[in-house]
């Protein structure tokens, strides 16, 4: 590479050599190791034009503004035809089948939980009475 | 090399609300900046980021990946956007004289009390447009030679000399803050 084109390309892409397009990064690598003082100054000169072009501070999105673009995003997607029918058939085989379980729980907590009839309760009770009434009288003992 | 924002985009055709403020995150600010810069109007560019959102929203579901990175596609769309603005501008007759940029290096000039930043936008706005872009995909942007080519629709020889000349400008207008 000579001077002329190593200038030229920090003229263009500035004073970073990594900016640079790559095909040109041997090339002018090797000119920078020749020609270091040189080298070092084209780069100087550019990297303050980077810098004080970086000085002009990009725009700061409002809320406003980004909100306005999120709200007209796509909408989740919508299942339509032989899509939504298998997708509602699954949806109502579930809840069949959850109904299904439902009643089934029920019934069998039904059967454990059902209380003894009125006489067989009054039963209990008088035969816990004689229980106690045989202790007072001293026959348990 | 893939596309980096693949994956986002299929979420995003998808709906889903976190794919989509990912990429909101992601694009927003970069294409806000591209044409604020660009246009050197903050309004105009927002009106320009939210319409190439628009077309960006709509494109989600047909995308193909493999045919062109989706960050280079907004490029395009926002720079077109752009266009379209510079050229009406160009049209539209108006009273408003064309802004006076400050060239030279004399310390009691108007504008040399001007932040940086602000001088800097200055003389960037007084470069011919296509110098401007050149150097807005290239140095802001940080687009390739090769993409920034691409979509300015000129040869890498082209877009490296608007880049020497635009540069050229720049040190020259803004010669007491980089020297010769």
């Amino acid at each position: 590479m000579t001077r002329d084109g190593f200038e030229a390309l920090a003229q263009a892409y500035g004073g970073d050599m990594a900016r640079w397009p790559q095909d040109h990064w041997d090339e002018a690598a090797l000119f920078a190791a020749q020609q270091p003082d040189l080298a070092a100054g084209v780069l100087a000169a550019a990297a303050r034009l980077d810098e004080a072009l970086d000085a002009w501070a990009p725009f700061a999105v409002s809320h406003g503004l980004r909100e306005a673009v999120v709200a007209a995003a796509p909408a989740p997607r919508v299942r339509r035809g032989l899509t939504a029918w298998i997708w509602r058939a699954g949806a109502g085989a579930g809840l069949a089948a959850a109904c299904a379980a439902g009643l089934m729980v029920g019934v069998m907590l039904s059967e454990a939980v059902t209380p003894v009839s009125a006489d067989e309760t009054v039963s209990a009770s008088l035969a816990n009475y004689d229980d106690l009434t045989g202790l007072v009288n001293g026959e348990g003992a | 090399m893939g596309d980096p924002d693949e994956a986002l985009l299929a979420r995003v055709a998808d709906g889903d609300p976190a794919a989509v403020r990912a990429l909101v995150a992601r694009k927003l600010p970069r294409l806000l900046s591209l044409a604020g810069r660009i246009l050197g109007d903050a309004a105009e560019a927002e009106d320009v980021a939210q319409e190439t959102f628009v077309r960006a929203w709509k494109q989600a579901r047909a995308w193909r990946p493999g045919v062109a990175k989706f960050d280079t596609w907004m490029h395009r769309v926002a720079l077109n956007l752009c266009y379209d603005r510079l050229r009406r501008r160009r049209e539209a007759p108006t009273d408003t004289p064309p802004e006076v940029v400050d060239d030279g290096p004399a310390p009691d000039r108007g504008l040399q009390a001007m932040e940086t930043g602000e001088r800097v936008a200055a003389a960037m706005r007084a470069l011919p447009d296509r110098q401007r872009e050149a150097i807005v995909l290239c140095h802001y942007q940080e687009l390739s030679n090769i993409e920034a080519a691409a979509l300015m629709g000129v040869s890498v020889e082209a877009l490296e000399s608007l880049l020497s000349r635009g540069r050229r400008a720049l040190r020259a207008a803004l010669a007491d803050m980089v020297g010769d």
